[in-house]
């Protein structure tokens, strides 16, 4: 009996053991820092981060469709910070000029590929908004 | 009628102080009188919190602006459905509506228990007063849907603001009421266990008093989540139904802990084991709801779920902790009476099948709140946000689930205590001979990838589990009471109604994960198409036909004809819409997905737009496999459930004999 029971904790142990585990090795493989212009900059040459996820608002004037327009080039500006975005996909809804987007990708040569285009409601709904890639969803 | 509103809150507020105070009277002096008392005062605020209710939906209903709340929420234009849903379109109401659900879960429970568990009565009926103080407190002096409108907004906002035009989808009037269901419902298992720890009943009596009061719940969260997947993927245009939003993460994780706690009481009922960990897995699922409501009203996670930001954040953050605190109090202070008198005996056995599906259920549930978390915990350690995001749990999750699966299978298929090595063989054998058969197949029909490998042999070896399980009790009955095998089905099921309710649900989620394995053979493509011009995707031909504007009362559609051919045979004519919706703050496009379901997968179209001169279009073409068995998978569930809750023969005629 008493050494079932030791049986049962070690099993029970090591299952917790197993997912901490995972978890962890889970969570250094997807990190992702949310940085502001200035910070990514600073991690420019670096190798500690590929991807990269920034907030801010859409230069105004600065959107350029390609001829297909399956692709955008705009700057996401924070302050007096300017970054230049390039994403490949079809934008949403709400993305224009002034828009609150939330952006992520690989940052390579001064320019953010960004394969995730997110935009949020700046409107009086209290709703949110639209995402190419993620869900979108309103105030309950 | 406003100020009707808002003095039926305050009532109410004043009504709760009352039921504390003479609920703690009652419980130093034991003069049934004070309990009375309480027990009037909580109906009394109870009824007033649905006063209120009825007073906000009729002030929306009629639409009278000079509320601010109605004036931001609902338009005259609105159609009348929608703003009745304007009720749960903002924070003030939403709160309202937390409170009004409270109020008829607590006349439920005071009806329903007028007669039966008198001794834990007084201290839920507390547990219940102190959870609607607390609403009610945020409600009246925070966010007050009471509110009138400034008086310089009046001229500018005319004729109100209206509803997000996302938000004016049918599953918009269920899904949120759903979740609040689920959400608040929560309340009630939890009000009894800290009833039967303060009373020292610990014995399996209030886990089978809240059996149902835990159901009921646990099928509302249930159905909302899915409901808010089906939402999303025919609004939102993104082509799937779970993101691993902050959000949806939130509601996401009492349901686990709840699924877990569900799993856990039938040990307790049956071995009279895990007492501690049943009164803490309930405790959890509860202190998650309000947490959940924390992470999503404190604007502490960015979400594409944006919720006005507010200060209350801080009062949820509060109440978790007091709650929480209050609970290991209590927990500590009744720890002599929370050990067990039982121990597990064997690993092959149904009790210990139990324990690990709940220590996956809970790992899961601890590894969503880590990822949830994580850009908070990375920020107070390192300085730096970090977020995680579904790659996180796109990683994290599938082995866990699968985990979970080969449970559902393995469970049943034990004995309790222990299980021999001939039954093992025998209950095994079939289930597994299948597993390996479908496997095989799978495999020869070129499917590689590993996880929807192990999902399509584990659904067949869980399958066969079932239906062994089901054919062995209907043979059972047949030989022992000579019944055909329809009446013996039909008299297994409703003899141990939780039990067959359960493998319908098991059978669903079977469904589900099938769903799931689907989502990795997703193909997706973003194209042009000029008039006429033709793409190919997977075995289907899209042909871009033409677009037309047309003009509709509160909006301009562009909508495109995409006729989809597979061979000679056109199966269907799929029409994407862009429409622009006009709003006080301007025009508001919105995309309309256009969504065609075959029995294997489902043709997904939306458009970005069309060039005016040459009437080429943007579109994004997905095709998804497998996505209905979400949602047939969905539907079984909650037929599975109604099954466990519906009352027995037995049960129906010792209701009647009572009555």
């Amino acid at each position: 009996m008493q050494s079932q029971r030791k049986k049962f904790v070690i099993l029970i142990m090591s299952v917790v053991l197993v997912v901490f585990g995972w978890i962890t090795i889970g969570t250094g493989a997807e990190e992702v820092p949310y940085l502001s212009i200035a910070e990514l900059r600073a991690f420019e040459g670096t190798k500690e981060y590929d991807r990269f996820r920034l907030g801010g608002l859409v230069a105004p004037g600065s959107i350029v469709y390609s001829g297909d327009r399956l692709s955008v080039n705009f700057v996401m500006s924070q302050g007096a910070q300017r970054l230049p975005v390039y994403f490949a996909g079809l934008t949403p809804d709400l993305f224009k000029d002034e828009a609150e987007v939330i952006i992520e990708g690989r940052y390579a040569g001064g320019v953010l590929e960004a394969d995730n285009l997110m935009t949020k409601c700046a409107s009086r709904y209290e709703v949110e908004l639209t995402a190419s890639e993620g869900a979108a969803k309103p105030t309950y | 009628m406003a100020l009707l509103g808002s003095t039926a809150l305050q009532l109410a507020l004043v009504g709760c102080c009352l039921t504390l105070l003479l609920g703690g009277w009652f419980l130093f002096t034991r003069d049934l009188r004070f309990y009375a008392g309480a027990q009037r005062g909580l109906l009394v605020s109870a009824s007033l919190i649905l006063m209120a209710s009825v007073v906000l939906i009729h002030q929306l209903m009629v639409s009278n602006f000079d509320l601010e709340y109605v004036a931001r929420h609902t338009s005259t234009a609105t159609p009348a459905m929608y703003k009745f849903a304007g009720l749960w379109a903002g924070m003030e109401g939403s709160l309202l509506l937390w409170l009004m659900i409270l109020g008829m879960y607590v006349v439920l429970v005071s009806i329903l228990h007028r007669r039966v568990n008198r001794s834990l009565m007084p201290v839920v009926n507390m547990v219940l007063a102190v959870v609607m103080l607390f609403f009610l407190i945020v409600t009246i002096f925070f966010e007050n849907p009471f509110t009138p409108l400034p008086a310089g907004t009046r001229i500018q906002l005319a004729g109100g603001m209206g509803l997000n035009p996302l938000l004016q989808h049918p599953a918009m009037l269920i899904h949120p009421p759903m979740l609040y269901l689920g959400y608040v419902g929560f309340v009630v298992p939890f009000a009894f266990a800290i009833a039967a720890l303060v009373t020292r009943r610990l014995d399996a009596t209030w886990i089978r008093t809240t059996r149902r009061w835990t159901l009921v719940p646990w099928l509302f969260l249930g159905t909302g989540i899915i409901l808010g997947g089906r939402w999303a993927y025919v609004e939102l245009g993104w082509g799937g139904y779970w993101a691993w939003d902050p959000v949806e993460n939130a509601s996401f994780l009492p349901w686990l802990t709840g699924t877990a706690y569900l799993h856990s009481v039938i040990i307790q009922e049956k071995k009279n084991m895990l007492r501690l960990w049943n009164i803490v897995l309930i405790m959890a699922t509860f202190i998650l709801t309000i947490f959940g409501t924390y992470l999503t009203r404190s604007g502490i996670l960015s979400s594409v779920h944006a919720f006005a930001a507010t200060d209350l954040g801080v009062w949820f953050l509060g109440f978790v902790l007091f709650i929480t605190l209050a609970c290991v109090i209590l927990v500590l202070l009744r720890r002599d009476v929370l050990a067990s008198q039982n121990r597990l005996e064997s690993f092959t056995s149904r009790e210990s099948g139990f324990l690990f599906n709940n220590m996956i259920f809970v790992a899961l549930a601890l590894a969503v709140l880590w990822g949830t978390m994580f850009p908070i915990l990375s920020e107070a350690v390192r300085g730096t946000k970090i977020t995680v995001g579904s790659p996180y749990f796109n990683r994290i999750t599938p082995p866990m689930g699968l985990f979970l699966l080969l449970m559902l299978g393995v469970g049943p298929l034990l004995a309790w205590r222990r299980t021999s090595g001939g039954t093992l063989k025998r209950n095994f054998s079939l289930p597994v001979a299948v597993a390996v058969v479908t496997l095989s197949g799978a495999m020869l029909l070129g499917i590689r990838r590993i996880y929807p490998l192990i999902t399509i042999g584990l659904v067949a070896f869980v399958f066969m589990g079932i239906a062994t399980e089901v054919v062995r009790g209907i043979r059972a009955r047949q030989r022992s009471k000579g019944e055909s095998a329809l009446l013996a089905f039909r008299n297994m099921v409703d003899k141990n109604r939780s039990r067959y309710g359960g493998y319908i649900v098991h059978l669903g989620m079977l469904f589900m994960f099938a769903g799931f394995a689907g989502k990795a053979f997703t193909v997706e493509e973003d194209l042009t198409l000029a008039p006429g011009e033709t793409a190919y995707l997977k075995g289907y031909a899209f042909t871009l036909e033409r677009h037309t504007l047309e003009a509709r009362p509160n909006h301009q559609a562009l909508i495109i004809d995409l006729a989809v051919t597979r061979g000679d045979k056109l199966l269907t004519v799929l029409r994407p819409e862009k429409r622009s919706y006009t709003t006080p703050q301007g025009d508001q496009p919105n995309t309309e997905v256009a969504l065609y379901s075959r029995p294997l997968e489902d043709l997904y179209a939306l458009v970005g737009g069309v060039d005016a001169d040459t009437g080429t279009a943007v579109l994004k073409i997905m095709i998804n496999p497998l996505v209905q068995m979400v949602w047939i998978g969905g539907i079984i569930m909650i037929i599975g459930t109604l099954v466990a809750i519906w009352p027995s023969r037995t049960e129906r005629q010792l209701n009647e004999r009572l009555a």
